[in-house]
């Protein structure tokens, strides 16, 4: 055995003991937490495969890539594939960059409402190490006004005519951008009462009131901003491209089953043998038994029908199933052992 | 944490019990060549469609449909490399249609060694294993335009499969491919039988490579797992028997199996 197959062997069989031990082992036995860097390994196995990603993308571009250059045969397909993989890629970008935008900017808010609560919290508990209460509001109030301001700016510049006037999506964002002005107003009021003089305790209530205040903009705000997103050219392009093309391929080839269920049904149920006439009464009842027709036939073909799927059909799932799953076990003991045939052990192979 | 705990002593001791039979199997069929395994037609007709694509003088084509790194792909890879070197024998080009990287980087190499062993290595061509897509439906419509544009003699689909198996069953009956149908899961197994000369069911796919290959080390496990699933029918009944005399003699007070099961360790939390 050359020294890349005992390599490859203890690898496996390291990676089968560590994946054995954590479903069996409980969290913590005998005071030890087992399982504290399980979460830390998982994560390393999904960098692994990202990174195998960021592989295939330089291999796709070099295999299609030179196939374009030296106009080798099928050129044209390699083409096609770049360029939508090219032009997914930048949609798909703008797309996070549009969404990633609009989580940003509420998360912004989300924090000013929670330092709004921190100021109040951190004086109460004698938090060393940090500004002064006074000194903390008048930066919280400088911070809202910047974002009031940004916000009003923002808010004077849509174009919600974009969306239809008159829709149903219209009139929603009309509601929210009516509701991020009250809910502007109701932060402007709020920070207005903040306690900023030196010296000054904070007051609870103003605070609260503040970080409140600022949590209803930021619900507002971004009901209004996704809804206004949702009608922007990126999305309307990656719409069109993954639902209006890709699903909707997708679909196409599923709904050829049907048609390819009734072939192959009527290969399967023709009348040529015991078996095949088994089948064909056993569908039958199945497919009388389903259906109102057969309930005005017989009363009892629903049972009939209950019967078949519940009690031998089920018997015969659950023994393949079993079946498989023993098989299936000891195929894996063997992988995790390497306790390979001789087809797949061979040195150097 | 989710996934822990999740084998009391008694499911430790039925894996031994089940792993058990598998090695002492593998010994005896080291020493002995005669085991034997019952016909098996849907492998028996591996040849026959083998035959027919050299005399046609059309590809054979393997697909493992979106199996992912399993054990049944290790067992499906056992029958792809027989396929392979009938193929190489036969110099029949073998068509992979690959739905996974991963798959496609083993399954290359297996083939590579099932040419290598019958001294055909200048035959085999890399460019006969085609990535189609790793979306399900991208890779039946990539099957299909395969298999219809190469018109397949023989078409074999072992694995793990899911609502595109009629899909690609059906693209190798209209070209008139004879085949093979395998899968471990009873859904897919209807399709096949409707639309496939062959069907092996279940188990019958771990079993076509030791059946094709005769080597100790698969007919051990095949023996092995065959013994192992003896005992579950056996505490299968006996379980039944128990309950059934629970409920009829409630005073008789026997002890459940499934309560032995769920005995823990006594220990961690």
């Amino acid at each position: 055995m050359n020294f890349r197959s005992r390599l490859i062997k203890l690898v496996t069989f390291l990676g089968g003991i560590y994946f054995f031990l954590e479903f069996v082992l409980p969290g913590t036995v005998f005071g030890v937490k087992v399982d504290a860097y399980h979460d830390q390994i998982s994560n390393g196995f999904i960098t692994v495969a990202a990174m195998a990603a960021g592989l295939g993308l330089i291999n796709l571009l070099m295999q299609h890539g030179s196939r374009i250059v030296f106009r080798r045969r099928d050129w044209i397909y390699s083409l096609a594939l770049l360029t939508g993989l090219a032009v997914m890629i930048a949609v798909t970008l703008q797309d996070w960059r549009g969404t990633g935008r609009v989580a940003d900017e509420v998360a912004g808010i989300s924090r000013l409402a929670d330092f709004a609560e921190r100021i109040t919290s951190d004086h109460e508990d004698g938090t060393e190490g940090v500004l002064p209460a006074a000194a903390r509001n008048r930066a919280l109030r400088e911070a809202a006004d910047r974002l009031l301001t940004r916000i009003e700016d923002e808010s004077g510049a849509l174009d919600l005519d974009r969306l239809g006037r008159g829709s149903i999506d219209h009139t929603l964002a009309r509601g929210y951008l009516a509701d991020a002005g009250n809910g502007a107003a109701a932060v402007r009021a709020a920070v207005a009462e903040l306690a900023v003089t030196d010296g000054e305790a904070p007051d609870p209530a103003a605070n609260a009131a503040v970080a409140g205040a600022l949590r209803g903009l930021a619900e507002s705000w971004r009901n209004l901003r996704n809804l206004e997103y949702e009608h922007s050219t990126p999305k309307h392009v990656y719409r069109l491209l993954f639902e209006g093309l890709f699903v909707a391929l997708g679909s196409a080839m599923f709904s050829l089953l049907g048609f390819y269920i009734a072939a192959a049904a009527y290969r399967a149920f023709r009348v040529r043998s015991a078996e095949s006439s088994l089948m064909m009464i056993a569908a039958v009842l199945v497919m009388l038994g389903q259906i109102p027709f057969g309930v005005w036939i017989w009363s009892g073909l629903p049972d009939v029908r209950l019967w078949l799927l519940e009690v031998p059909n089920s018997a015969a799932f659950r023994a393949i199933t079993f079946g498989a799953g023993v098989a299936g076990l000891v195929m894996a003991f063997r992988m995790w052992f390497s306790i390979e045939s001789e087809s797949f052990d061979r040195e150097g192979g | 944490m989710a996934g822990f705990e999740n084998a009391t002593p008694a499911v430790l001791v039925i894996m031994a019990l089940m792993i058990g039979p598998v090695l002492f199997y593998i010994r005896v069929a080291r020493r002995r060549h005669d085991l034997y395994v019952r016909r098996l037609a849907g492998v028996d007709a591996i040849d026959e469609a083998a035959g027919r694509a050299a005399e046609l003088g059309r590809p054979l084509s393997f697909c493992t449909g979106i199996t992912n790194v399993s054990p049944v792909l290790y067992a499906c890879l056992g029958v792809l490399y027989y396929v392979g070197r009938k193929a190489a024998q036969y110099r029949s080009r073998l068509l992979l249609p690959q739905n996974t990287p991963e798959v496609m980087a083993i399954a290359e190499d297996v083939l590579r060694d099932a040419y290598r062993a019958e001294g055909r290595s200048a035959q085999f061509d890399p460019r006969n294993i085609v990535f189609l897509s790793e979306e399900q439906f991208a890779f039946a419509a990539g099957y299909i335009g395969l298999v219809q544009r190469e018109r397949v003699a023989g078409a074999f689909l072992f694995g793990h499969f899911a609502a595109e198996s009629l899909i690609l069953a059906e693209a190798g009956q209209q070209v008139g491919a004879m085949q093979v149908g395998a899968s471990v899961s009873p859904e897919q197994v209807a399709f096949f039988i409707a639309a496939c000369d062959y069907t092996l069911i279940g188990e019958e796919l771990f079993a076509a490579s030791a059946y094709l290959t005769r080597e100790p080390i698969q007919l051990g496990s095949l023996y092995g797992q065959d013994r192992a699933k003896l005992f579950l029918f056996l505490m299968i009944v006996a379980g039944v028997g128990i309950a059934t005399l629970n409920s009829v003699w409630p005073d008789l007070g026997l002890t459940n199996l499934d309560t032995l099961m769920h005995l823990g360790w006594g220990f961690g939390s």
